[in-house]
């Protein structure tokens, strides 16, 4: 599903390089996690998967189901469904919650050639959802994130995500700054999300997320590329020993 | 008569330093005409051609007009006046024009002003709004010329004990314009709301100018300028409070706030606070910035376009000096005005 082959990546208008021939391959229907020290690279990662503007591609390429992602703008590869649950959600002042979704998913659609989902099946989608990760309903109308807790904020990222139903989901440290009740909502819903044809890469320093979101590979990003792999209790190993032994 | 150049303000008189009238009116004909306007009024009201001179003429441009316009159309809002519909102010689209409104004590009028002109116009008016005691006034200002007109529409409000003002003006500029607005506070507790917004492409060019004159204790006054600037367009805001010895307890804020969208567009401010009474509440506020790159990202990634997603988050920042007018139809007609304005300029 997702081949990121060879991928190098630098920041500060080319002064620093982060991303040294990475590769890694994610298939339909698995989720794999990444873990790896503060400032290995994770984020920048999924900043270049996602095409955020300062992340410059200098070698490799990054494939969606065959398709060349790094040519596309970010809105064109969300509309091929590419998801980023943001480490940091940004706040949007003065666009409310669901107006800010409605345009998002309409627009995605629009450009896949669908036809608009109509307000009615839109809010009935967007109550359900949020009663189901137990937010308040107050939330969806205010402006998007302004004043939100670190902790709803993640759960917005969330919701969103359940709104849109992207075919690849990358989260970024979705579980800090969530309590252990949130933990477990998020991740119901993350659950409810895995398909044959959906693939996730999660982002994460804990263990404990993936006690609840079970991944299928664990992957360590150490000095640019990734440096070691293995199957769900590698998680464990890594949070017992650290990262000492795959250090650049 | 015709009008002489050299009675027009210039660059060197310090309040119109960055909006060059003399310059501007040197390529435009009709200097002096007389304009027509037409009032649509409420229920309850009439209008008068007075001919007596008014006698405020503060400013170089008010002067003028006393020597150009024909009448004075006066409208006299009784005392205890109010109606569900506003006074409309159309036809404000050439010439000199003087016109005079008195709110009588406890009257309430919602006026909507279109000024709007034909191509290649000079536009020059005069307003003079009495507020008796207890009244209050919603005032709208909708301004859209064409890239030829040169505009000056001031206005001088005289606001007596307990009057309120809520004024919202919505600019998309001309060649030249200048809005400006003088308001003398004589009675204590007057409260003041003067909001606006102005959104500029191509060469255009909008001056918001005001001064508020704040002699007696207990008023509070609030002004939220916002504004958005791309191509060749030139914003200015000049603001001034002018709180006098008497003007105790007087809480007042100014903010301006404009985005640049392009890299040869200008904005000039000047936001200016002078304060003689000691026990006083008084702020000021003035930022220039583009639009949040990070937010343009995160909007994107969620798939909407970056045109979109630039016309969102400007229409959020403007939007909000509108927020508290009370009519909602007016409210939404404006907003559809910033929406078109947005889809346009993308
Ligand atoms: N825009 C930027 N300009 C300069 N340096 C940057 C930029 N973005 C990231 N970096 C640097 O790149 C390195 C990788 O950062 P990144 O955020 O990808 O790390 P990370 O693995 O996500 O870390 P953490 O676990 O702390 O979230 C860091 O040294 C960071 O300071
Ligand atoms: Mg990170």
């Amino acid at each position: 599903m997702l081949k990121i082959n060879n991928l190098s990546a630098t920041v500060d208008d080319g002064n620093k390089t982060i991303l040294e021939a990475l590769s890694l391959e994610i298939p339909a229907g698995e989720v794999h996690a990444i873990m790896g020290p503060n400032g290995a690279g994770k984020s920048t990662l999924s900043y270049v998967l996602t095409g955020r503007d300062g992340y410059d591609v200098t070698g490799g390429d990054v494939t969606l189901d065959g398709e060349d992602l790094l040519d596309m703008d970010p809105e064109e590869r969300a509309a091929k469904g590419m998801f980023l649950s943001f480490q940091y959600p940004l706040e949007i002042p003065g666009v409310p919650t669901m107006t800010f979704l409605k345009t998002a998913l309409n627009a995605q659609r629009r450009a896949r050639g669908e036809e608009e989902m109509g307000a009615p099946e839109f809010l009935k989608k967007a109550r359900a959802l949020a009663s189901e990760l137990k937010m308040k309903p107050e939330m969806l109308k205010r402006p998007l994130n302004v004043g939100f807790s670190g902790g709803e904020k993640k759960r917005m990222e969330i919701f969103q995500m359940m709104m849109l139903e992207p075919r690849f989901i990358v989260m970024d440290e979705t579980d800090s700054g969530l309590d252990v009740d949130a933990l477990r909502i998020v991740a119901d819903g993350v659950n409810k999300l895995r398909s044959p044809d959906r693939g996730m890469l999660i982002i994460t320093h804990y263990q404990r997320l993936l006690d609840y979101i079970v991944p299928d590979r664990v992957h360590v990003l150490s000095g640019g590329k990734i440096a070691a792999s293995g199957d769900a209790d590698f998680a464990k190993t890594l949070e017992a020993e650290g990262y000492d032994a795959y250090a650049a | 008569m015709s009008l002489d150049l050299n009675t027009l303000p210039t660059r060197r008189d310090e309040a119109w330093k960055w909006t060059d009238v003399r310059a501007a009116a040197k390529e435009q004909g009709g200097l002096s005409d007389v304009g027509l306007p037409k009032f649509t009024l409420p229920e309850g009201l009439t209008i008068m051609e007075a001919s007596s001179d008014l006698a405020i003429a503060s400013t170089p441009m008010s002067r003028l007009t006393s020597h150009f316009s024909g009448p004075v159309w006066t409208v006299n809002v009784p005392d205890g006046f109010s109606s569900d519909e506003p006074l409309l102010i159309e036809g404000l689209n050439r010439g000199h024009i003087r016109i005079h409104l008195i709110l009588g004590k406890g009257a309430s009028l919602s006026v909507i002003e279109h000024h709007a002109s034909d191509e290649n116009r000079f536009v020059n008016i005069d307003m003079v709004i009495d507020m008796k005691e207890g009244a209050s006034l919603e005032r709208a200002i909708i301004h859209d010329d064409p890239e030829s007109c040169l505009r000056v529409a001031t206005t001088h409000i005289t606001a007596w004990r307990g009057a309120k003002i809520n004024q919202y003006v919505l600019s998309f500029g001309g060649d030249l314009s200048r809005l400006e607005t003088r308001v003398a506070v004589m009675g204590k507790e007057v409260e003041a709301a003067l909001n606006g917004a102005y959104l500029l492409g191509a060469k255009r060019h909008v001056d918001m100018t005001s001064y508020i004159d704040l002699a007696v204790p207990d008023c509070t006054i609030r002004q939220a300028v916002k504004g958005v600037v791309t191509d060749k367009a030139r914003g200015v805001f000049q603001g001034k409070f002018h709180v006098r010895k008497p003007a105790q307890h007087t809480d007042a804020e100014m903010r301006h706030d404009a985005l640049m969208l392009s890299d040869n567009c200008e904005i000039r401010s000047k936001p200016e606070l002078e304060i003689y009474a000691d026990d006083v509440a008084c702020a000021h506020g003035n930022t220039i910035g583009q639009l949040d790159e990070n937010a343009l990202f995160y909007m994107r990634q969620r798939g909407i376009p970056a045109g979109q997603a630039r016309a969102l988050l400007t229409e959020a920042f403007v939007a909000d000096v509108f927020d508290d007018l009370e009519d909602e139809t007016l409210k939404d007609s404006l907003l559809r005005k910033i929406r078109d304005w947005l889809k346009e300029t993308k």
